[in-house]
């Protein structure tokens, strides 16, 4: 057995809301192996989004370790943990967070201003990877001229500018029509092909045909296939009557 | 995140904001040329009261009067009694006469130079030659060589001897015709070197009777322009001039009893002037320098300068909190942006340093235009302050200022950077607020 990209350990992140305190993550542990696609599946506040920004170091955990490349996220400082983004990861957004005073081409390359790569090269991978997803033909369009499976493709094509080794993506579908949305995940699974790990967070059952694993996330707490799919069809039942 | 990156970033970010940006900016311009002008027409001010006072004097010069007594009388009396009516705190105070002893003292003092006596001639005179009269300053003085003075000479020489004088660039304008008739054309100035003129002492007897004495001189030398009181001075030795006093007055002046009217003090460095003056007043007499008028009408100024730049200031403060303003607006539209920078890998301080530049940028650009607002304004001030002095001038008799608003190369430069450091300064918050965000939920923020 290979070791595995991710390691979380006990993983829990508490937020205090109105005075309660709600569990996000509540005691969560898996591996996650290099190479493969992974699905997160939960409903909303399942804490699956918070796993996400766990991992992808944007947020603090409340305990637990997240180990990635054998390195340890939990003990490392903002700046640490800024250099580690730079360097492993890829995010993909629901919400595209393009910046739309930007251009195709510019929000592509807006990345690699922080990592000192020289200007000749920026716009020349900017423009390779708009080809990859196909919008060659888009590159000087802003974000309001293009569609949201086009902003998507546009955001998917940021998050490989610096060459990630991993690509974070939360609910990269969430705001795309179904065959948008597939062209999107169908990308995702190329990157997966090419030799990236991928991990999406989602709560569309439609798009776990693509993933090589699972993982179901039900109240914070990791479940089996059969226990969310029960609990789902409880609560379908529930909002039926 | 390299520096030109970085400078790339910030020009994209300002030039998409270009209508705030200018908004903001305007408030900096305001401030700046207020600082550029006022500050400007301080120095201008400064500028032209020491040019007024240009050959003010010699800075190694100090003149020593002495003191008769608390400035009672002023007379060659004996002692003044001073003090209040009470008579409690009454003291009795001895007159500080420039003898020759004294002199010798002041000799002493460690810098000094040389010390020389002068004195004016008091009796009414006036120069002539040939058929043109003039009245000037003649002074006494107790040197044979006016070059101990600092005076110099291109036209003869500066060694003053019995029977010859040296004599002042101006004076020779001083000549008129007291025959001319109305509306003939004034003669020139004569050319006065080698030639030989007349000085002719006055005085009256009880009865009103004009008595004249006639002394011949030859222009042995014409001095240098020196812009103060040579220039329109004639100078002799003093023995000739104690004896045209002491026929005026018809008594006889003892330097050794009475002292010397006024002593010229040379010192050998200009910066000793003050410290010696003051030794010098310790001693009991009137020392003055030209040092101690410049240092005060400089220090005046530079207050002056404050004061006027404090009012720019106050305007660039109120800019300062504009910038603030529009900057924590911008952070708040941003804050997506801030999320997804640190999602790319930014760190907090790169964050901190585009939020940090773009408020400079701000500055900078405010300051700039500040500047040529500034400057002009100034120079359209110069051009009519001075159109309208000059005419003041014409109708008063004067020279007419030269400058009225000055701004030296050093107040732009500066201006430009004062700007953009407020502007950086007032960027200080909002951009560590930007730094520190938490990337999850800046990147949640709606």
């Amino acid at each position: 057995m290979t070791t595995p990209l991710i390691k979380i350990e006990g993983l829990t992140k508490y937020y205090e809301m109105g005075g309660t305190t709600v569990r996000a993550l509540d005691g969560v542990s898996l591996d996650i192996q290099p190479r493969t696609f992974t699905v997160v599946m939960g409903p909303s506040g399942s804490g699956k989004s918070s796993l996400l920004y766990l991992l992808g170091g944007l947020d603090r955990s409340t305990s637990g370790k997240i180990t990635i490349n054998d390195e340890r996220l939990d003990q490392m400082d903002e700046n640490a943990l800024a250099l580690f983004r730079r360097r492993t990861m890829g995010f993909i957004f629901q919400s595209y967070n393009l910046i739309t005073s930007m251009n195709a081409l510019e929000n592509v390359a807006f990345p690699m201003q922080f990592t000192g790569i020289p200007v000749s090269e920026r716009s020349e991978r900017a423009r390779q990877l708009l080809e990859q997803v196909g919008l060659s033909d888009r590159s000087h369009h802003r974000p309001s001229e293009l569609s949201g499976g086009q902003q998507q493709r546009v955001a998917v094509a940021r998050a490989l500018v610096n060459n990630p080794s991993l690509i974070l993506a939360d609910e990269p579908t969430g705001n795309l029509d179904t065959v948008s949305g597939v062209s999107v995940m169908q990308l995702l699974s190329d990157l997966h092909r090419s030799g990236r790990t991928v991990l999406v967070v989602t709560h569309d059952p439609r798009m776990t045909r693509f993933a090589t694993h699972k993982i179901f996330l039900l109240d914070g707490h990791v479940v089996s296939e059969a226990e969310y799919q029960s609990a789902t069809m409880e609560m379908a039942n529930l909002s039926s009557n | 995140m390299k520096f030109l990156d970085l400078l790339r970033l910030i020009t994209g970010n300002l030039s998409r904001r270009k209508a705030r940006v200018a908004l903001t900016a305007i408030g900096v311009v305001i401030g700046t040329a207020a600082v550029v002008i006022l500050v400007s027409l301080a120095i201008g001010l400064q500028k032209s009261a020491t040019d007024q006072l240009y050959g003010i004097g010699d800075l190694t010069q100090i003149d020593v009067m002495p003191t008769y007594g608390g400035g009672g009388g002023g007379g060659f009396g004996g002692p003044v009694f001073v003090g209040s009516p009470g008579g409690e705190a009454s003291q009795l105070e001895e007159p500080v006469l420039l003898t020759n002893s004294a002199l010798d003292q002041i000799r002493a003092i460690p810098g000094v130079k040389v010390v020389i006596p002068r004195d004016y001639m008091y009796a009414s005179a006036m120069i002539r030659y040939q058929r043109l009269e003039a009245g000037m300053s003649i002074i006494g003085i107790a040197t044979d060589d006016l070059s101990n003075l600092g005076l110099e000479t291109s036209n003869g020489t500066t060694a003053l001897n019995k029977g010859s004088v040296i004599i002042g660039v101006m004076t020779p304008n001083n000549f008129y015709d007291p025959k001319m008739r109305p509306g003939q054309e004034p003669p020139p100035p004569p050319e006065l070197l080698n030639e030989q003129i007349q000085l002719v002492a006055i005085k009256w007897d009880e009865q009103g009777n004009e008595i004249r004495k006639i002394l011949s001189l030859r222009v042995a030398g014409v001095l240098n322009e020196t812009g103060g009181e040579p220039d329109y001075s004639i100078y002799l030795p003093l023995e000739q001039v104690k004896s045209l006093n002491e026929w005026a007055n018809g008594a006889r002046i003892n330097y050794n009893k009475d002292g010397y009217s006024q002593v010229i003090v040379k010192v050998e460095n200009a910066d000793q002037a003050l410290d010696i003056a003051d030794q010098i007043t310790a001693m009991g007499f009137q020392a003055i320098t030209p040092q101690s008028y410049l240092q005060g009408i400089n220090g005046f100024f530079v207050v002056l300068q404050i004061i006027f730049g404090g009012v720019g200031a106050i305007a660039l403060l109120v800019a300062a909190i504009g910038i603030a303003n529009t900057m924590t607006m911008s952070i708040l539209e941003r804050t997506r942006e801030i999320g997804l920078m640190k999602a790319v890998g930014a760190t907090n301080r790169d964050v901190l340093s585009i939020f940090l530049g773009e408020a400079a940028g701000i500055g900078f650009i405010g300051g700039l235009g500040g500047i040529v607002i500034g400057w002009l304004a100034a120079q359209a001030m110069n051009v009519l302050a001075i159109v309208y002095l000059a005419g003041q001038a014409s109708q008063q008799g004067g020279a007419p200022p030269s400058v009225a608003v000055y701004t030296p190369v050093w107040l732009p430069v500066f201006a430009l950077i004062f700007s953009t450091f407020i502007g950086m300064l007032s960027g200080l918050y909002p951009a560590l607020r930007a730094a520190t965000m938490i990337p999850v939920q800046a990147l949640k923020y709606e």
